[in-house]
């Protein structure tokens, strides 16, 4: 796999505060790199720095080999990028934002707006003025917008923010199929974890402006004990069969009946035993974790390997 | 840089607060055109058909007066009149003139403050209305580095400037040349420089006026323009620069009655006329002198908007 973003020891300090503290990363061409982290981690900063919005304290950035900071013109030209929402000029029409956007780089044809149009579904509305479109539109547009001279690197700030289902799952549909077919590197940021689960290939995930952990998406969701919730009658002794049998895992009285923090490997055995004590079993499903779960967890793991 | 200066211009013109702001100007020279003529038709002045005899008293008038005199500004400014007299009487231009499509075009002129007015509105915003729409962001980008982009919207402002002044002159002279006519033989303006007279074409005088009249216009457009760019907030840039367009002429005389530093202050140096025609603010006062100072505040608005442009963190 060939790289073609790299960060290396990125800092920002901003009136003396370290908002990014030390980040590197690369991203590769093809894959779609998940940015991930709770609301004021850095996310919307790291970007910044990427696309040359921000200057960047120390460390470097590079896109293709060229320095955002001292070669910013070769950098950003591979770069298509949506940061935070797809903001347009509302006066004009659909069409005149394109032509306003392909006019800043050499090279785009009449037809390649129109194609770009196309693409993302535009055309009927494409001549009414931005401010009658919705949401869902604007981000269409903005995704044109940055797909105009078929960069090499998408970068997509909280894509589906404020988007309904159907827009959410376009948008997703879309990322995959660019980095697929067209070989893009696409970096995404996001504070839902279940978006990036069906996103990304990759995740980075950022606390307080570091990078804890990256690791790929397979890797990140399977190693996690996942919290199963169990119907079962009579709980009370179910919880206590469970306790007495299995010590290590942790389990509570729920609404329904029992949780149980276990490995999906675990869990046949121990229907098994409570099957045969007589215990109603009515369902077993698995409860899906929220970020904020999972990060407690992650990053409990790395203070506490910092710690020892 | 074309295709820059195409976009800022297509973004001024597809909002229609600029066709507002073509539609009032038009409107108030209209207004001022029905005033002149109004007043043109019920002062019809009794011509002077001996206009050469009364130019002559009052030569012989100025002639005392200028004896009189202790100041040599006042004596230079006789001296002025009574040369433009004299021309005058030894070639046959009655100073009378029919109040013609000429003279509305210069009178028209005060208008100018208003295409400073709207122009400043568009210079206030072209900067500091990106970050109120966000579109910074996508401005920012591109492929072009930012000394590049404030330039082309720097450019824009001086092309929207001359765009109005050329509104306003070409349309008031269509409308004067409808309401008052042309005269029969074109009457040209008399100069005075260092004790000569001569003769200038009058649409080349009207030209230079025009252009000697916009310094103040410039100045505050550019000044605009840096605020706009270093506080990203266009109120402040209007507000401002509206107040000095207004007032800074007026506080600059009060100031330059008391203390001599008051030449070094914008507005004691945006009125270039003042050399040709009149006397200098504060004695002592050179051309040379004003137009380094414009010269030195037009640097230092630039500086700051680039300096700032080019080093701001986008966080909008």
């Amino acid at each position: 796999m060939e790289k073609i973003v790299e960060l290396r020891d990125v800092t920002k300090v901003i009136k003396g505060r370290t908002i990014i503290d030390n980040i590197s990363f690369q991203v590769n061409k093809g894959e779609v790199f998940g940015f991930l982290g709770p609301n004021g981690a850095g996310k919307t900063t790291t970007i910044r720095m990427i696309v040359g919005l921000m200057g960047i304290t120390s460390g470097d950035i590079t896109i293709d080999g060229a320095s955002i900071r001292t070669q910013f013109e070769d950098a950003v030209r591979h770069v298509g990028a949506i940061v935070e929402n797809p903001e347009m000029y509302k006066f004009l029409t659909g069409y005149q934002n394109l032509v306003h956007y392909a006019r800043m780089i050499k090279g785009i044809t009449k037809e390649k707006i129109a194609e770009t149009v196309e693409l993302v579904g535009l055309t009927d509305r494409i001549n009414d003025k931005v401010k009658t479109y919705s949401l869902g539109m604007r981000q269409r547009l903005g995704l044109a917008q940055c797909l105009l001279h078929d960069p090499q690197v998408l970068i997509l700030d909280e894509p589906t923010n404020g988007l309904d289902p159907a827009g959410i799952r376009e948008i997703r549909d879309y990322v995959r199929l660019l980095a697929r077919e067209k070989n893009m590197a696409v970096i995404v940021s996001s504070h839902l974890l279940s978006e990036m689960e069906m996103m990304c290939d990759r995740i980075g995930i950022i606390q307080n402006g570091k990078l804890i952990d990256v690791q790929l998406v397979q890797e990140f969701v399977q190693s996690t004990e996942s919290t199963y919730e169990l119907e079962v009658v009579p709980s009370d002794k179910a919880l206590a069969l469970i306790q007495t049998n299995y010590p290590n895992i942790r389990a509570t009285r729920s609404r329904n009946g029992i949780s149980l923090e276990v490995s999906k490997e675990e869990i046949p055995p121990l229907v098994k035993i409570l099957v045969n004590e007589d215990i109603q079993v009515f369902g077993i499903k698995e409860v899906a974790k929220t970020l904020e779960d999972r990060f407690l967890e992650v990053t409990k793991e790395k203070e506490a390997a910092t710690h020892a | 840089m074309l295709n820059l200066i195409k976009n800022e211009w297509m973004k001024i013109f597809k909002r229609p607060g600029t066709y507002v702001m073509m539609a009032i100007l038009i409107a108030i020279t209209i207004i001022v055109g029905i005033f002149f003529k109004y007043q043109d038709t019920n002062s019809k002045a009794a011509v002077d058909k001996k206009w050469e005899q009364t130019l002559q008293q009052e030569n012989d008038a100025l002639k005392k007066q200028m004896d009189q005199s202790q100041t040599k500004i006042e004596k230079k400014f006789y001296q002025k009149e009574i040369a433009i007299n004299d021309y005058r009487i030894k070639h046959h231009l009655n100073p009378h003139e029919k109040y013609n499509v000429w003279s509305f075009v210069k009178d028209a002129s005060e208008l100018i403050i208003l295409a400073g007015l709207f122009t400043i509105i568009v210079s206030a915003g072209i900067v500091a209305s990106e970050f109120n729409w966000g579109t910074i962001k996508l401005l920012l980008i591109r492929p072009i580095n930012r000394t590049k982009i404030l330039t082309s919207k720097y450019l824009t402002v001086l092309m929207f400037a001359l765009f109005m002044l050329g509104i306003l002159f070409v349309f008031s002279m269509v409308l004067g040349a409808i309401l008052f006519g042309t005269p029969e033989n074109a009457v040209p303006y008399l100069n005075y420089n260092n004790g000569q007279v001569t003769e200038q074409n009058i649409v080349v005088h009207l030209l230079i006026y025009y252009g000697l009249n916009s310094i103040k216009m410039i100045m505050l457009v550019t000044m605009a323009f840096m605020i706009s760019s270093v506080f990203r907030n266009s109120s402040l840039a209007i507000g401002l620069s509206l107040f000095l367009l207004f007032t800074g002429d007026q506080f600059t005389a009060l100031l330059s009655l008391k203390f001599s530093w008051a030449k070094y202050i914008l507005f004691a140096n945006t009125d270039l006329m003042q050399y040709f025609e009149g006397t200098p603010m504060v004695e002592g006062m050179t051309l040379t002198f004003s137009i380094l100072m414009l010269l030195l505040y037009f640097v230092v608005f630039q500086f700051f908007a680039f300096f700032v442009f080019k080093k701001r963190d986008v966080a909008a």
